[in-house]
């Protein structure tokens, strides 16, 4: 998973039709991140359109250096999400509580969108722990409270879930290559 | 500053991927990375990981939001060119587009003209080429009208030719026409336009008196300014009749309306 530093060059220059291919990318992937952060469909379409308003202007930010391009466009969306959060619940806080019921129903119904992929092979803790950084937006003191553990076995949670993340991945790499293999 | 094995195992290259650090600690996990190329590779493959997760729990978004998106952009775009843009250029701009404008305008009109007037030349040139051709075809027919009036005329210019004139009697008292004799070539040449008109079954024939039998001449033909007979040696008399169409073997003596003694 190399990034396309070609790409992300014209990005950086401007131009519409490397956005329209970083879109193509990375919508589908950021999109999944925002849902299921704020779990309200049409604040998360605002919310990706914010985004992609941020890696439009803020691409010559990006330093390939410092990291992949997706890690530096899942902060944006994160912070952008986290950002709006917060400021709704100001709000509810300070508005009637009907607003604050119809968040709970479509949570509810969003909830149903399940996590898949690699992360479902990981122990339900291991998956709790990365969805609640990955997928909740929360901080590792966040998330720790809420699963009622310590911070360091939250740390460490987060830590083998990565690494048993990684043997999945390598598991799924000798399957293909077995396959490629029987093939031949 | 902290070492490698330290920002392993607190975690604190997982909270600074996901961007919870603050900036002062992101910029000195920064800083670490760039020194270390092993704990570079972790956190780089740490980045696929989770990469990895996202882009298997994408869920696509509605269609029209690119769209949605792209306008903005696009609309972001333009305004901010309104606003960094100078008023001068915007105004050399249009000048550039008034100037290309008047020149496509003027190629435009010049154009229009330049077919016009080829399309005019073109005409001029097929009514040239119909006369020329009218032309030449009357200079065709003149030039063979003055050829045969130019053999007429020889022919009957000469010294040797007698000139008679056939004058119609009370069968046709109109009548006239005018024959060339000559003797030395042995030629009868008749003008036979002052002959009255015949009805459509009759013709005029021409007979020479040798000796009391009258010889066969030829059929007068009515349409033509000369006409070349036939020379009858010895010939006493030349003697006009009116036929039948087609003209006859014997004279028909009683239709004799005019005749002259050589």
């Amino acid at each position: 998973m190399k990034d396309d530093l070609e790409l992300i060059k014209r990005l950086q220059n401007q131009d519409t039709k490397a956005l329209s291919k970083v879109y193509d990318l990375y919508s589908g992937a950021l999109y999944g991140v925002i849902l299921r952060m704020c779990k309200n469909e049409p604040l998360a379409q605002e919310l990706l359109q914010e985004t992609f308003m941020k890696i439009w202007q803020k691409a010559t930010t990006y330093n390939s250096d410092k990291g992949k391009f997706f890690t530096w466009s899942y902060r944006i969306a994160r912070n952008i999400t986290l950002n709006s959060l917060r400021k709704k619940e100001n709000l509810i806080q300070n508005e009637d509580l009907s607003v604050y019921k119809d968040r709970s129903s479509s949570e509810e119904k969003i909830d149903t969108k399940g996590i898949v992929g690699s992360l479902q092979k990981l122990e339900p803790h291991h998956q709790k722990a990365l969805e609640l950084v990955y997928f909740n937006g929360l901080t590792h003191r966040e998330a720790h409270e809420e699963m009622d553990v310590p911070l360091g076995t939250f740390k460490s949670y987060i830590k083998q879930a990565l690494k048993k993340l990684r043997e999945s991945y390598k598991e799924e790499l000798v399957i293909v290559w077995i396959i490629i293999e029987m093939m031949r | 500053m902290m070492d490698r094995n330290t920002i392993k195992n607190t975690g604190i290259l997982e909270q600074y991927l996901l961007g919870e650090l603050s900036e002062k600690e992101s910029t000195d996990v920064e800083n670490i990375l760039k020194e270390d190329d092993e704990l570079r590779e972790y956190f780089s493959k740490m980045e696929d990981d989770m990469e990895q997760i996202a882009l298997e729990n994408a869920i696509s978004p509605p269609t029209h939001l690119k769209t949605a998106i792209f306008n903005n952009i696009e609309k972001d775009t333009t305004h901010s060119d309104e606003k960094v843009i100078p008023l001068e250029k915007t105004k050399r701009k249009s000048y550039n587009f008034a100037i290309a404008a008047s020149l496509a305008t003027l190629f435009l009109l010049s154009s229009g003209w330049l077919y016009n007037q080829w399309k005019e030349t073109e005409q001029t040139i097929v009514n040239l080429q119909q006369e020329t051709d009218n032309l030449r075809t009357k200079l065709v027919n003149i030039e063979g009208d003055l050829k045969e009036t130019n053999d007429w005329y020889r022919a009957i210019n000469k010294p040797d030719v007698v000139q008679l004139v056939l004058k119609g009697n009370e069968k046709s008292p109109n009548s006239a026409a005018v024959a060339y004799v000559n003797h030395q070539n042995k030629e009868v040449i008749l003008n036979p336009q002052g002959l009255s008109k015949l009805k459509n079954n009759n013709t005029y024939q021409m007979w020479a008196d040798v000796e009391g039998e009258m010889i066969d001449m030829g059929v007068i033909s009515s349409d033509v300014e000369m006409i070349k007979m036939k020379y009858i040696e010895n010939a006493e008399s030349l003697n006009i009749t009116i036929e039948p169409a087609g003209g006859n073997d014997h004279p028909t003596v009683e239709q004799l309306i005019s005749n002259v003694i050589l």
